[in-house]
């Protein structure tokens, strides 16, 4: 018995209706595993602040209206002003149609391919999983050989949305780097269409030993959004992954990160920034398994909140007996611009061995009265200097971003966010 | 330029400031002198602003305007500049990135053009030049991980750019070793035209050395107890406080 319930026989159609390709099989047996299961509720644990039954909702009227499209026009638009910014090699995933035609790719990259072409499909064990392999049209493959390094990063462009009708879509990545491999990657979530939209994702990054992975996520849904991401990351023996998350937009956004550390001498950076104000829900649920040790992990996140909303940060660093020599770092600060925001923060540490050093520290602020008086006195007005604290709060995980070809459109956006959040939100 | 007349302030239930009356002209060099609690700092605070201080009764006027009419920015694009006894370290805010700000809003306030990139930092590395600063302090965070002489420094180095008609520098050289108190004073006489005045609020006879005032003033109790010449200045140094106390009582 789930909370939420859902037109089965519609939900049936609709996985019939999808391109008939090697992913059937699956997506039948992943629909039954669905059904079974249904969404996560606010009963369990890991779902206590958010509540997916809006998304219940959209799903039944999309089953109801049929699927649509965006406007062709409007999606070309878009892709081109994301490419404008960001200039790397993008792959489009539209509602979760593949375009990954290999023209006006600047180099060999890695190798990459659909599920359906490889006529496999990995498994992921949870039930958003399910319903994403059941309503899957493909998946994306990609795989960075041993030993080589692809210095220019590989973007992966998410566009989801519709002109009238509302929407739900299924994206699932996967990334493979082999031994000693090393890869950059942007992905980037955008909307289209006035329509509410449900988005579930399933991104997995694994690292063979020695590899080396930098990522930068950045989701700047519409407000009439919701998403659903899971990224699951894999670190085997001497890999690194960098990896930092942007939460700009979206009404109801959860993003589950999930690392798994299976060699030693791994390190695992990790940090973002969620920005939110009237109307948002934005939840970060981090978990790190050490299991072998010693091995480094550091969460760093912040939030700046505005407005009437809610955000939700869990962190967690789990160590498991005989990961000696762990070494894992939690940090959460969020800065709340008014007294009608609200965050529950909760670091978590699980310790079951004996030589680790693990610290963690949590603040929940506002901007700092001492700071403010100071900018003032040299000339800037109350809101400027409310605007560059602000900023400034959000810069130190801005700069941290690992990658460089980015930054610099990060850093607008982010501006361009603040801006319209400090500017509707005087005191 | 600067009128104080018997004013009271005070922060929460507590009076700080008991009737302070003072009288500062364009040009000239006041030091202001007493032992701590005696009110040094808040009278600092309440001409720059502060919102902790609560003006009770008593005028401040400036360039014949009421300056407690008037927004802390207001004032400092007015030409008011505090020299922070403690300033404050703001991470993630670029030094130069205040400087030019705070520069562009003086200017913005008085009708004139900003200045471009270029001017700006021409004009930033001149003014450093003078204090001895190294430049890469324009590109750190506002007195991020600075020491206690480079905060200082630095905001001598804030006035210099916003060149300001009245600057009050609070317990500036507090702190400080002797070639931070030099270069301090540098910034401080350079400063010095007919057109500004400088109120040095300062506990200890030490930075006099190199910036001679015209004017010395001893508060105590919220109130200016004694003024005189620059051997005021020795004189309290050399019999100390007490001494001023007991005379105003005797």
């Amino acid at each position: 018995m789930t909370a939420t319930s859902f037109p089965d026989k519609a939900l049936a159609t609709a996985v019939r209706e999808l391109p008939d390709n090697a992913l059937a099989a699956n997506r039948q047996a992943a629909l039954a595993r669905f059904l079974e299961r249904g969404f996560p509720t606010t009963r369990l644990e890991d779902w206590k602040y958010t509540d997916l039954s809006a998304v219940a909702d959209i799903s039944q009227r999309w089953l109801e209206n049929g699927a649509p499209m965006p406007s062709a026009a409007a999606v070309d638009d878009r892709i081109a002003e994301i490419r404008g910014a960001i200039d790397i090699d993008w792959i489009i995933i539209c509602n979760g149609a593949i375009r990954h035609g290999r023209e006006g790719f600047s180099n060999a990259g890695p190798s990459i391919a659909t599920f359906s072409e490889l006529a496999h499909v990995p498994g992921f064990d949870h039930p958003l999983a399910d319903l994403n392999a059941a309503l899957l049209p493909d998946g994306l493959h990609i795989r960075v050989g041993a030993n080589t390094t692809h210095e220019r990063p590989l973007g992966l462009l998410v566009v989801d949305g519709a002109d009238s009708q509302p929407g739900v879509t299924q994206t699932r990545i996967r990334i493979e780097l082999e031994e000693g491999a090393q890869a950059q990657f942007v992905e980037y979530h955008t909307s289209i269409g006035d329509s509410d939209h449900y988005a579930n994702s399933i991104v997995e990054l694994s690292l063979a030993a020695g590899a080396a992975a930098d990522y930068v996520r950045i989701q700047s849904r519409d407000r009439n959004h919701t998403q659903t991401h899971r990224t699951a990351i894999r670190l085997e023996a001497s890999s690194t992954v960098r990896y930092s998350g942007f939460d700009l937009g979206g009404r109801l956004v959860r993003n589950d990160l999930d690392i798994d550390i299976a060699g030693k001498e791994v390190a695992a950076l990790v940090g973002g920034l969620y920005i939110a104000d009237d109307g948002q829900h934005i939840d970060n649920h981090i978990r790190i398994d050490h299991r072998v040790g010693p091995a480094r992990s550091i969460q760093e996140y912040r939030g700046i909140l505005g407005g009437r909303c809610r955000c939700v940060w869990n962190g967690k660093a789990l160590v498991q007996a005989g990961a000696d020599g762990t070494d894992a770092e939690q940090s959460n600060h969020n800065l709340l611009l008014n007294d009608r925001a609200e965050i529950d923060a909760k670091p978590e540490l699980e310790i079951y061995a004996d030589e680790v050093k693990c610290s963690h520290g949590t603040t929940v602020g506002q901007l700092d009265d001492a700071a403010l008086f100071y900018l003032r006195s040299r000339g800037l007005d109350r809101q400027a200097a409310k605007r560059m604290l602000t900023r400034a709060f959000g810069a130190s995980i801005v700069s941290r971003s690992p990658i460089a070809i980015a930054a610099d459109h990060l850093s607008e956006m982010v501006e361009q966010r603040l801006s319209r959040l400090t500017d509707g939100d005087e005191a | 330029m600067l009128e104080i007349k018997d004013l009271k302030a005070s922060t929460g239930d507590t009076p700080i400031l008991n009737g302070l009356s003072l009288s500062v002209k364009a040009g000239e060099v006041h030091a202001i002198m007493g032992p701590n609690g005696s009110g040094k700092s808040t009278l600092a605070q309440v001409i720059a602003g502060h919102e902790d201080y609560a003006v009770t009764s008593g005028s401040v006027t400036y360039k014949g305007q009421d300056l407690l009419e008037l927004e802390p920015e207001e004032r400092a694009r007015e030409g008011i500049f505090l020299g922070f006894q403690y300033p404050v370290e703001i991470p993630g805010v670029n030094n130069a990135y205040l400087l030019k700000a705070a520069l562009n809003a003086k200017r913005r306030h008085h009708g004139q053009d900003e200045v471009d990139a270029f001017e700006f930092l021409k004009l930033a590395k001149e003014k450093m030049a003078l204090l001895g600063m190294d430049p890469k302090f324009l590109n750190r965070g506002v007195n991020e991980g600075f020491s206690g002489g480079e905060k200082k420094r630095n905001e001598i180095l804030q006035m210099a750019m916003l060149e300001p008609e009245l600057a009050i520098l609070d317990e500036t050289d507090s702190g400080l070793d002797i070639d931070a108190l030099k270069a301090v004073a540098q910034g401080v006489n350079a400063l010095r035209s007919p057109d500004r005045a400088i109120v040095l609020v300062t506990h200890y006879q030490r930075l006099l050395d190199y910036v001679e005032p015209d004017v010395v003033h001893v508060l105590s109790g919220g109130k200016i107890l004694r003024s005189g010449d620059k051997s005021l200045a020795l004189e309290l140094e050399e019999k100390g406080y007490d001494w001023v106390r007991e005379a105003a009582t005797a």
